[in-house]
């Protein structure tokens, strides 16, 4: 119980500030615009094809671009975690006091995953304009809603590992940006090799892979192990970054 | 020879290395409980490192200390959230780092102390670098600790703005053991009791600031003023006396030298130096003893 006292004494603080930037909003309204503009025209494509169901037309889609939208919004949310810290000074502030790294960690990840919330949150609009129309396939908006998550989860934690690398902002924001394109664009790997067992590990390890399971309404259990392997690894190595001011 | 229970930081054989770098090498001194402790020396001597390692900041790479009581730590950049209030970031600071303590009068208390009641709604960023030295001496206050640290308190402040630091210093110190490094040698003569001079890592000298300018006294400096003086008459000087330095400089107002003398030995031989100025062909005008401030006492430990 202590332990996430301490983890909300910073969230509070993460939040208020996070709230109180016009970033955040910026940000949201960018995103309602360009997605709003993808469900109006994804709408209106679905009308012309006879052969798709509207799950195939609107919601796979949808979904899709959520997630390649993050790819480029994740960067900006994460990227003053840690580098402002480190810009103010305050990084040793919070280091001195009695919360732990991993405390520190999961209060930033925390609030910027709450942002992330906010920001989908007025993508819900689209699922009652479905159902207004008769849509009822509510598995498979649900497990994409759970997919896009996981996925912007872990773009979440590489932003932190990246801010907690540098005092830049801009730095940090545009190393994110590579490292998450850079995994996504490892599927491409995967068609130049020959080797069946390494195409299938390079595959295993991008979040591509895993998120089109749960679009599809599939819920692995190995991929759920990946996300929260992949959210451990990022803690850690963030952590490691963080004890590394100490050396 | 002091007690371990009299001291507030007991250091012994501290050294921290980075790779291709002795940053500080055997570092040995204490602070006693009660005092305001400067810690002086030039830059990159070891000053902050050795702040930050009593704070819990970074450890030592050998050697071991001991802190009696809590520890607040103002580091040479404060840490402040531009975009809080005075009175939200000391309530934030207090929550994590005291999460049990009785948040708003502790943070009422401490801002009534540093003088910040008058701006505790005000956002951090829109405050004078003053006032935001302040605020940083606050946080460091706020959970009540037994040692404050202030890692050059009054750097990039105005005159002003330097004597109210001052002031606070001078109030805090009734409460808790102050140590604070500075390169302003007149807060030091001001404010501490005791000193520690450290240069490229070593400890130069420890203790009692009376008690080091005292014994700074064997190297006594004199001052006079003669009529005729050559540079010949310089070199015999230094020779008859075995003086550490003579230097003359002539005053074209006044048309007299100056003569600065600096002793190796003790200040017996005053008396004869000074017969030896007052013969005819040197003609002694004035003749006195220099007290050695603290400034000259830097520059000499320095070099």
């Amino acid at each position: 119980m202590k332990y996430l006292k301490k983890i909300n004494i910073l969230l509070k603080k993460e939040l208020k500030d996070s709230f109180l930037s016009p970033l955040i909003y910026i940000l949201t309204g960018l995103f309602c615009l360009m997605i709003g503009w993808l469900f109006f025209n994804y709408l209106l494509q679905a009308k012309t094809l006879t052969t798709a169901t509207m799950t195939q037309a609107v919601i796979t889609p949808i979904f899709g671009n959520i997630n390649f939208i993050f790819v480029f919004l994740c960067p900006l949310l994460t990227m003053r975690a840690f580098a402002e810290e480190k810009k103010q000074s305050t990084l040793d502030l919070l280091l001195r006091s009695e919360l732990t790294e991993f405390q520190i960690i999961f209060a930033k990840f925390i609030s910027n995953f709450v942002l992330v919330l906010f920001m989908i949150s007025f993508t819900l609009i689209f699922p009652i304009i479905l159902a207004l129309s008769g849509y009822s396939d509510w598995g498979v908006v649900g497990s994409s809603y759970a997919g896009v998550l996981l996925s912007i989860m872990a773009y979440i934690a590489v932003g932190l590992f990246c801010s907690s690398l540098t005092d830049n902002q801009i730095v940090a924001s545009l190393l994110t940006f590579c490292l998450l394109l850079g995994s996504m664009l490892m599927v491409i790997s995967v068609n130049a090799t020959d080797n069946y067992l390494l195409a299938l590990l390079i595959q295993y390890l991008t979040v591509p892979f895993h998120y089109e399971g749960f679009v599809k309404g599939l819920v692995r259990s190995y991929s759920l192990v990946y996300f929260v392997s992949y959210l451990l690894f990022f803690f850690i190595l963030t952590h490691k970054s963080l004890q590394s001011r100490k050396w | 020879m002091n007690k371990t229970s009299d001291l507030a930081v007991d250091i012994r054989n501290l050294s921290k290395t980075y790779p291709g770098r002795i940053a500080l090498n055997n570092v040995t001194f204490s602070v006693r409980k009660g005092s305001v402790h400067g810690f002086l020396g030039p830059n990159g001597a070891g000053k902050s490192t050795t702040l930050k390692i009593i704070s819990g900041l970074i450890p030592q790479s050998s050697g071991d200390y001991t802190v009696s009581g809590k520890v607040g730590f103002l580091p040479e950049h404060p840490p402040l959230y531009p975009n809080m209030t005075v009175k939200d970031y000391l309530k934030f600071v207090l929550d994590i780092y005291a999460p049990d303590k009785n948040a708003i009068s502790n943070v009422l208390e401490v801002m009534n102390k540093t003088g910040l009641s008058t701006v505790s709604e005000r956002l951090i960023g829109n405050l004078s670098k003053g006032y935001q030295q302040r605020v940083g001496i606050a946080q460091a206050l706020v959970h009540s600790p037994e040692i404050i640290i202030l890692d050059e308190p009054t750097v990039g402040l105005d005159p002003v703005a330097m004597a109210d630091i001052r002031e606070l210093i001078k109030k805090l110190k009734k409460d808790h053991t102050i140590i604070f490094s500075t390169h302003q040698l007149h807060d030091v003569e001001l404010l501490c009791s005791d000193i520690t001079l450290i240069n490229h890592g070593d400890i130069v000298v420890s203790g009692p600031l009376e008690q080091i300018l005292e014994s700074l006294k064997t190297k006594l400096a004199l001052s006079a003023k003669v009529e005729h003086f050559s540079e010949e008459e310089r070199v015999k000087l230094v020779k008859k006396f075995n003086l550490e330095s003579a230097e003359s400089q002539f005053d074209h107002e006044k048309k007299n030298y100056h003569l600065k003398i600096i002793l190796k030995g003790s200040a017996q031989i005053k008396k004869e130096i000074a017969q030896y100025l007052a013969t005819d062909g040197i003609g002694l005008l004035e003749f006195f003893e220099e007290k050695l401030d603290l400034e000259e006492l830097f520059v000499q430990m320095i070099h």
